[in-house]
């Protein structure tokens, strides 16, 4: 399939930053390094498409992209270059919401880009045996022993930790839909 | 056809590219990619430039010249690619260019300082690559590759040894050996136009052979500026591997005029910088010489100078190498030349000095008469004692070439006994047939060449044991290690690192005391030094005692010329002494040197009599046509570790009996295969260095 049909594809369970970032790794331009627009080009994609899932995302990201696109579109030594410009080009006018979300911090409506993700704990399924909050490297997981534990999200790396520790499926990921969870810890309901 | 390049217009030729013909017409283009001696790639996009009636930017140097064509070098948008090419280039360089050795010279900094734009407002990336300094001669440090691809053109295409090329490593592609070989492994020829092709610091040559003290060429061909004379050494090896001795003489003939003799004798200070003597063993470049000097059939003759005659006359003191060699030139230019000699025979030191079983009468006699073709007189038998009377003569100038001749006798307690010889005189006698006696046992004190030409001479006279006692330790007695590994092999015993004491005896030599040295130096006035290892004395029994501790020139004295350090004749810079009209040049100058020295001092002698006496002093001769070297040299595996082609020598028992010749000229094909382990390190200067902007 070539970059342009994978971007057209996209299905809602797909991220365009992170696929597009997949897509321009695995390409021929990235194992060649005979020109500057082709190899470095890539490079900078690459890097810049990594900032971007990793919520270090530029304002000034999009226009960058956008010229050097027109360059490698037009000054790559072959037409692997030429098809990436044009690619991430397409790209960036199909799904420009998605990349100004994830540059504006709000996050990834596929729920892929891990940076985005949360986590949280489900009251209803939370039995307080602490699993969670000694799994915590961070100590972002407050509560006591029966009590629903509640992840401070100012303190929390979205490591992960807290998932797999958790016995009861109470802890739970989320992308730009969040569940509802008590502000502060409450006695638990199931024992 | 006419083209023109920011209004100016440009002649360009038919298939040429924009950017040869802008360089070409004196228009600088901004590139990187591009090299004068490699095909364009159109990588680096550097070179962008608009074309009038054409939308956006295209390379120059893949762009050909169209007759009438109207081209804007820093249009919106050539100007806009060229400035995010090399912005691109900088956001995954090092930054750090004044920690690297190539700056100042780095064509990378020069592009972009020239451009004004850095690597601001992109994604900075390091791909660090770890220093590879293996390789004796080459510096690997690819950090700094900008894949520009021109050592891969370079070593694939231009020399065709193809071992460099683009890898994929973990962190990214850049120039290197595939497979992860060294360059040895992989066939490398270390000709260095990877090196010299590198616009950025990342192949570099090793600091250790580039002297502060020598010019950039020097070090990079350091056999060629080493030799006193520079003998193109590089040239010559060239022509014997591909079989042309003719040639090969010829070119070590526009240098010197003693190409066998120096082959067989010469202590070949070359050999020693020799860069393949970093990856094994130098080139036998002394050898090799002789090899072409016995295969050659005179050719170069034909392309002699003679220059119309002046009217003027030069007389020679001294028919050594120094003062045959100042005739010889002399003569070429239009001088009347008289070379007065006192001895028998021409040949100075190699006649007198040197025996006979490393350079016999009969190639030294050829040469000599070689060189009288040139038309100078030789007088021998005939002392010319005072250069002011040969003014009185009707000579316009003089040359005093007299050598060093006199033996040194160290002030020691029976130096004077019978039996106690001194170096010159007991290498002469043998040399002219009437030896001065040897028994059974015979001590040499000394440790250079000279000291050992007399301990082999002694063998052959007869002399069952031959002792040999210095001051140094081996490693550092100045007698070539070759030169002792052969004097060993005959069975000389050496002693090194012994002081000598006294010679023993009442009416006769019988012998030495030595005594072991601790240490031995010289202090800060030149004063040799030693300390010694107490109750180690002994003493070796001899028949014959030979002092070997140098010579000094005989009858300067009576020259009415300013003297030195005793009897060495003072020169100025140009070798003029204290006596106008009258120079001096060779050992009576600087003390007893090499052959290569005193020919080195004879052509500059002749350049400054030449000018002294009227003419230009341009003695230079070009005695074959100019050919310009294949640039292509191909792939020969395990070049790196080719062995050292070893002429025939003869068995150390039968060789010691007479004054046979040791050791035999390489025959043809030795000489050609040991001439093709030569680097051919001078091809790299011969590539174009692309020209900087501030050049333009």
């Amino acid at each position: 399939m070539s970059m342009l049909s994978h971007i057209n594809n996209l299905k809602d369970t797909q991220c365009i930053v992170d696929t597009l970032r997949g897509l321009v790794s695995d390409n021929e331009c990235a194992r060649c390094g005979k020109c500057v627009f082709g190899y470095e080009g890539v490079t900078q994609l690459q890097l810049i498409l990594g900032d971007i899932a990793e919520k270090k995302g530029k304002s000034t990201d999009l226009t960058q992209m956008q010229e050097l696109c027109q360059m490698m579109k037009s000054q790559s030594l072959c037409e692997t270059g030429e098809e990436i410009g044009a690619a991430v080009l397409a790209a960036i006018d199909a799904y420009r919401g998605d990349f100004e979300d994830h540059i504006g911090k709000k996050g990834c409506r596929a729920g892929v880009c891990r940076k985005f993700m949360t986590y949280h704990i489900l009251a209803e399924n939370c039995t307080g045996c602490g699993d969670c909050m000694d799994a915590c490297e961070e100590d972002a997981v407050l509560g006591k022993a029966k009590f629903v534990h509640i992840i401070d999200q100012k303190e929390c790396t979205q490591c992960g930790a807290c998932l797999e520790a958790c016995e009861e499926d109470a802890v739970v990921q989320a992308g730009t839909v969040k569940p509802k969870c008590p502000k502060r810890p409450i006695p638990c309901k199931r024992r | 056809m006419k083209i023109t390049i920011d209004g100016k217009a440009i002649e360009a030729k038919e298939g040429q590219n924009i950017l040869d013909a802008a360089l070409a017409g004196g228009v600088f283009i901004p590139h990187l990619c591009s090299h004068p001696d490699l095909e364009a790639k159109g990588g680096c996009r550097l070179c962008s430039v608009e074309i009038a009636g054409e939308a956006g930017a295209v390379p120059a140097c893949k762009t050909e010249v169209r007759d009438g064509m109207e081209i804007t070098v820093n249009g919106p948008e050539s100007s806009k690619v060229r400035k995010m090419a090399m912005e691109l280039i900088l956001a995954t360089h090092p930054a750090d260019c004044t920690g690297c050795p190539k700056y100042g010279k780095c064509e990378l900094q020069s592009m972009y300082q020239y451009l004004g734009v850095s690597a601001e407002g992109w994604r900075k990336k390091s791909r660090s690559v770890a220093n590879d300094d293996s390789n004796p001669l080459i510096s690997h440090l690819f950090t700094r590759c900008v894949r520009c691809g021109r050592c891969i053109r370079a070593c694939q295409e231009l020399r065709g040894v193809k071992v460099l090329d683009y890898i994929k490593t973990p962190a990214g592609i850049r120039a290197g050996i595939p497979e992860g070989k060294s360059l040895e492994d992989a066939g490398c020829r270390f000709c260095g136009a990877c090196i010299e092709v590198c616009p950025t610091g990342s192949i570099m040559d090793q600091v250790k052979i580039m002297k502060e003290e020598r010019s950039y060429a020097e070090n990079i061909v350091p056999c060629r500026s080493t030799c006193p004379a520079h003998i193109d050494i590089p040239r010559y090896i060239r022509y014997i591997k591909e079989g042309e001795f003719d040639k090969a003489a010829a070119v070590v003939r526009e240098k010197v005029p003693f190409p066998e003799t120096l082959g067989s004798i010469c202590t070949h200070a070359c050999e020693g910088e020799c860069k393949r003597g970093e990856l094994n063993e130098p080139v036998s470049i002394c050898r090799l010489k002789r090899a072409a000097g016995a295969n050659d059939s005179g050719a170069w003759k034909q392309h002699v100078r003679k220059d119309a005659a002046t009217g003027k006359k030069a007389a020679v003191i001294g028919a050594g190498p120094a003062g045959l060699t100042a005739a010889y030139y002399l003569a070429k230019k239009g001088h009347e030349v008289t070379v007065f000699e006192k001895n028998e025979k021409a040949g100075g030191q190699c006649r007198y000095g040197i025996p006979a079983y490393r350079l016999p009468d009969e190639l030294l006699d050829r040469e000599i008469n070689t060189m009288l073709e040139a038309g100078f007189t030789l007088k021998t038998g005939v002392s010319a004692d005072s250069p002011r009377e040969l003014f009185d003569q009707g000579y316009d100038a003089v040359l005093v070439s007299i050598g060093t001749h006199q033996g040194t006798r160290l002030p020691i307690e029976g130096n004077d006994l019978p039996g106690v010889y001194v170096n010159a005189e007991f290498l002469k006698q043998a040399r002219t047939g009437t030896p001065l006696p040897v028994g059974e046992k015979v001590i040499v004190l000394g440790g250079g060449n000279v000291a050992y030409d007399c301990a082999r001479t002694a063998l052959r006279l007869g002399a069952k044991e031959v002792h040999m006692a210095c001051l140094e330790q081996e490693e550092q007695m100045t007698a070539a290690p070759e030169e002792i590994e052969e004097g060993r092999q005959e069975g000389i015993i050496l002693h090194a690192a012994h002081a000598f004491l006294r010679i023993l005896g009442t009416d006769k030599a019988e012998g030495v005391e030595i005594q072991k040295i601790a240490r031995f130096y010289f202090d800060e006035n030149r004063k040799a030094m030693t300390e010694l290892v107490e109750g180690s004395n002994q003493v070796i029994a001899a028949d014959q005692v030979i002092f070997a501790v140098g010579q000094k020139p005989e009858g300067t004295d009576k020259m009415e010329l300013a003297l030195t350090h005793g009897p060495y004749i003072q020169t100025d810079q140009q070798l003029q002494t204290s006596m106008e009209g009258v120079f001096a040049a060779g050992d009576v100058v600087t003390g007893t040197k090499s052959v290569i020295e005193a020919i080195a001092a004879g052509r500059k002698a002749a350049q400054q009599m030449d000018l002294y006496l009227g003419g230009d002093g341009d003695i230079s001769e070009h005695l074959l046509e100019e050919e310009e070297p294949s640039p292509y040299l191909g792939q020969i595996q395990g070049f790196a570790g080719l062995k050292r082609v070893e002429p025939e020598v003869a068995e150390p028992s039968e060789r010691a009996k007479d004054f046979t010749l040791v050791e035999q000229s390489m025959t043809c094909e030795q000489a050609k295969c040991e001439a093709g382990r030569c680097l051919q390190c001078d091809l790299r200067l011969m590539l174009h260095r692309p020209k900087l902007w501030n050049e333009y």
